[in-house]
């Protein structure tokens, strides 16, 4: 086993990383050089956000019951992927023919879990960038 | 799609994330054995919860 400690980036490098982590899931790892990681978690976590809107779940956005709260933050984990779908009012709404489906909370599964991933994604990215990680 | 089918996705998408992240696995091939491990664990823990949920009147 190699005793080389990872070499750190650059401090501008590591926040672009971050940033790009939540622009497009993956995309920080690719800025560090992580090719392969990058691709496989962008892979990963983009399938489990379309995979999750096609099984008919849906996002959240923090509404008066607290649980909205903890399930918009993992939603908002994925970044502009959400932010589009915000602001473009998609993929929010819940019709009773929706929610009655079962495949509706798998849906909401896979679409929290994809934002919680990619959290943990930027979070990786930041530990490559100071060299905390190979 | 069928329960199974939901879960084996799932259950393949968070390990290859998972693999991917971890910090106590270095190499390529210990990070594919450490995916297979967590992909296993998914899919077993889930047969065996729904075998046990199973004769429930849910």
């Amino acid at each position: 086993m190699s005793n080389q400690l990872p070499v750190p980036a650059s401090t501008g490098r590591t926040a672009a990383a971050c940033v790009a982590a939540f622009i497009l899931p993956g995309l920080g790892h690719i800025l560090l050089g992580r090719w392969v990681r990058g691709l496989l978690l962008g892979v990963a976590i983009s399938l489990l956000f379309v995979i999750g809107l096609l099984m008919e779940g849906h996002l959240f956005k923090p509404e008066k019951e607290w649980l909205t709260w903890f399930f918009s933050l993992l939603d908002a984990g994925l970044g502009l992927p959400y932010f589009v779908c915000f602001f473009a009012d998609w993929g929010f709404q819940v019709t009773p023919e929706q929610a009655a489906k079962v495949t509706f909370e798998y849906g909401n599964n896979f679409l929290c879990v994809a934002g919680a991933l990619n959290m943990l994604a930027a979070m990786d990215a930041y530990d490559i960038g100071i060299g905390r990680k190979a | 799609m069928t329960h199974f089918l939901a879960l084996v996705t799932f259950g393949l998408l968070v390990s290859v994330a998972f693999a991917v992240l971890s910090s106590e696995h270095t190499t390529a091939a210990e990070r594919f054995r450490y995916g297979l491990k967590v992909f296993s664990y998914f899919v077993g823990l889930g047969l065996i919860v729904a075998w046990v949920l199973f004769p429930l009147p849910l």
